[in-house]
C-alpha cells in the first residue's frame, strides 16, 4: 500500500473520526505520554483529554497491565479502574504507528468495553437457566434452548403466557442475548393509555418547533421495543406496526415523512394471537407477522416439577437479600406450598417466598409465616405450628 | 497539629496508577513545621488491594495517597477512618511534598506535562 505523504496526513482532521469510533482510542507518543484520546475513552475513563494530555498513559488508562515494564502488543483481556472508582472489564489492543522508515512514532491503545459481554457470561452461568429465567422442567429447558437462537434473528417475536409466567423476563432475555444487547431495551404497555398518547409513546411526536419528542422506537435506536398486551393496541396503530414489520419505517405523530428504524419488535400477550384475531382485537396481517417467532410460556401448574426448584431458588435469593439465616421450609409448609395451584404463576410464588422469608425468625419457615391469603386459599386460615 | 502517617502505593518512584497492583508502598511521617519527611519503603509479598489495606492498618496510617482505587476498598478505608486522596497522578515525592504543604487534593495531576517526570 502506498504510504500517505506527511502533507496529506497533516491536512486530515482525524479528531472527529476518532470521536466517531465506538472503541476507546488513546494516542501515545514513543515515551508513553498521552497525546490525545477519543470521546469513547473519555466516557470510559472519566478523564477529559485536555486535562491529561502529556501525562503517562498508565495514569489515564489505569489498566491491569499498566504496572508492566513493557507495553503489551496484541489484544489482551484485562480491566481498568476509572475515575469514578469503577472496575470495567476491557479488551486492550496496542498498535505501534511507524513512520516510513519503520521507526515507531506513536502507539495506539484501543480499548473495548467488555462490561455487556461479561454481564452476559455471568447471566448464562447463573444456576437454573438462561438470564433471569429459572426452571428445570422439560418445557422450560426447551424454552431456554430456543431463546439464544431467537435472539440472533431480527424478525418480530411474540411471547404468549398467563400473568406472572415471565413474559417481560423472556423479552428482556431475548434482547440481552442478542447482538443488540448494548442498545436500549424499551418496554411500552399498550393497556392503560389513550390511543393518542400511546401513538406518541410508541412512534414519537414531532413538535411545532420541528424537534422530535422520542417515542419507544427513537429511544430504542438499534435496540429492542417490547410492546406488552399487544391485544390492547388500537387497530390504527397495528397498521403502522405492520408497515414497520414490512419496511422498517415509522412515522412520528405530526411528521410528514416516514423515518427508518433499526429496532427489533417483541410483542407479548396473555392471550394467543389466534384468539385475539377471533375476538377482533388483533388484525390478521399483524398476527401473521408477529407469529414468525412465537414463544408459549407454560403456566406453573403445568410444570409442577419446577415449583420445588423455584421455592429453593427464591428462598436463597431473599435470604441473602434480607440477610436472614433461613434455610428451608418445615415439612408441613413445604407440602402446602407444593399443593397450591399458583394462578399468579412464578410472580405469585416469588411473592409468597419473599413474604415468608421477611417475616420468619426461624431457620425453617413454618406455615404460620406463609401469607394469610394463601392459607385461606388452601382452607388453612389461622394455621400455625410446624 | 499532630504528625500524620501517610502511605503511598508505589510504581517505580510514582504514585502507583492502580492501588491493587502496587507491589511496594512508602510510609511517611509528615509533621507540621518540619521540612524533613522521614520515609520507609515496604515490599508486599504480591500485589493486592487487600495487602495494601492490611499494611495501612498495621502501620496505623492516617492518610492514603493513591491513583485508581475501587469503590469497595475506598469505602473500607474510609470506614476505618483513613483519609483517602485518590486519582492522584504524580511522582511520589512531589505528591508527598505537596501534601506536607497542605495543598494536595484528590484528583491532582502533578506530572510536568511532557517532561522527564513522565518517563
Amino acid at each position: 500500500m502506498k504510504p500517505l505523504s506527511p502533507e496529506i496526513l497533516a491536512s486530515l482532521d482525524l479528531a472527529p473520526v476518532l470521536d466517531g469510533l465506538p472503541l476507546g482510542v488513546a494516542v501515545l507518543d514513543r515515551d508513553g505520554l498521552l497525546v490525545t484520546m477519543n470521546a469513547a475513552l473519555e466516557r470510559l475513563t472519566g478523564f477529559a483529554r485536555d486535562e491529561v494530555a502529556g501525562v503517562p498513559g498508565r495514569h489515564v488508562l489505569r489498566s491491569g497491565l499498566c504496572h508492566k515494564r513493557t507495553a503489551q502488543e496484541g489484544p489482551a483481556d484485562t480491566d481498568i479502574v476509572n475515575r469514578h472508582r469503577r472496575r470495567i472489564p476491557v479488551r486492550l489492543h496496542s498498535l505501534p504507528v511507524n513512520d516510513a522508515s519503520g521507526e515507531m512514532r506513536y502507539r495506539l491503545d484501543l480499548v473495548e468495553d467488555l462490561s455487556a459481554l461479561k454481564a452476559l457470561e455471568r447471566r448464562l452461568e447463573e444456576p437454573g437457566g438462561v438470564g433471569g429465567l429459572v426452571g428445570k422442567s422439560p418445557q422450560m429447558e426447551r424454552l431456554m434452548r430456543l431463546l439464544p437462537a431467537m435472539a440472533q434473528a431480527d424478525a418480530p417475536v411474540i411471547v404468549i403466557g398467563e400473568t406472572g409466567t415471565g413474559k417481560d423476563a423472556v423479552a428482556e432475555t431475548i434482547h440481552k442475548l442478542s447482538p443488540r444487547s448494548r442498545e436500549p431495551f424499551v418496554r411500552v404497555n399498550c393497556g392503560p393509555m389513550s390511543p393518542e398518547l400511546l401513538e406518541a409513546e410508541i412512534f414519537g411526536r414531532r413538535q411545532p418547533t420541528g424537534e422530535i419528542t422520542p417515542g419507544a422506537f427513537q429511544r430504542a435506536g438499534a435496540g429492542t421495543v417490547h410492546l406488552s398486551d399487544i391485544g390492547e393496541l388500537p387497530e390504527a396503530l397495528q397498521v403502522r406496526l405492520v408497515q414497520f414489520a414490512d419496511e422498517g419505517l415509522i412515522r412520528p405523530v405530526g411528521a410528514a415523512m416516514d423515518v427508518r428504524s433499526q429496532a427489533r419488535l417483541i410483542a407479548s400477550s396473555p392471550v394467543a394471537p389466534e384468539e385475539l384475531v377471533r375476538a377482533g382485537k388483533l388484525r390478521r396481517d399483524m398476527a401473521y407477522r408477529l407469529g414468525a417467532l412465537r414463544l408459549d410460556l407454560p403456566p406453573l401448574r403445568e410444570r409442577r416439577e419446577d415449583i420445588e426448584f423455584l421455592l429453593a431458588h427464591f428462598l436463597e435469593l431473599y435470604a441473602a437479600k434480607f440477610r436472614k439465616k433461613v434455610e428451608g421450609f418445615t415439612p408441613k409448609a413445604r407440602r402446602l406450598l407444593l399443593s397450591h395451584d399458583y394462578p399468579g404463576n412464578v410472580r405469585e410464588l416469588r411473592n409468597v417466598v419473599e413474604f415468608a422469608v421477611m417475616v420468619c425468625t426461624k431457620p425453617d419457615i413454618p406455615p404460620a409465616c406463609l401469607p394469610v391469603h394463601l392459607l385461606g386459599h388452601l382452607g388453612l386460615a389461622g394455621a400455625g405450628g410446624e | 497539629m499532630r504528625s500524620k502517617r501517610v502511605l503511598i502505593p508505589l510504581y517505580r518512584d510514582e504514585v502507583a496508577p492502580r492501588f491493587d497492583l502496587a507491589s511496594a508502598a512508602l510510609v511517611a511521617v509528615v509533621t507540621p513545621g518540619e521540612e524533613a519527611i522521614p520515609t520507609t519503603d515496604f515490599l508486599l509479598p504480591q500485589p493486592s488491594a487487600e495487602g495494601v489495606c492490611d499494611l495501612v492498618l498495621q502501620k496505623d496510617v492516617d492518610v492514603v495517597i493513591c491513583g485508581a482505587i475501587e469503590e469497595e476498598y475506598y469505602h473500607y478505608l474510609r470506614w476505618k477512618r483513613v483519609e483517602v486522596l485518590d486519582n492522584v497522578a504524580a511522582p511520589a515525592r512531589v505528591a508527598l511534598e505537596r501534601f506536607a504543604k497542605g495543598a494536595l487534593r484528590a484528583g491532582d495531576i502533578l506530572f510536568a506535562k511532557g517532561g522527564s517526570d513522565a518517563r
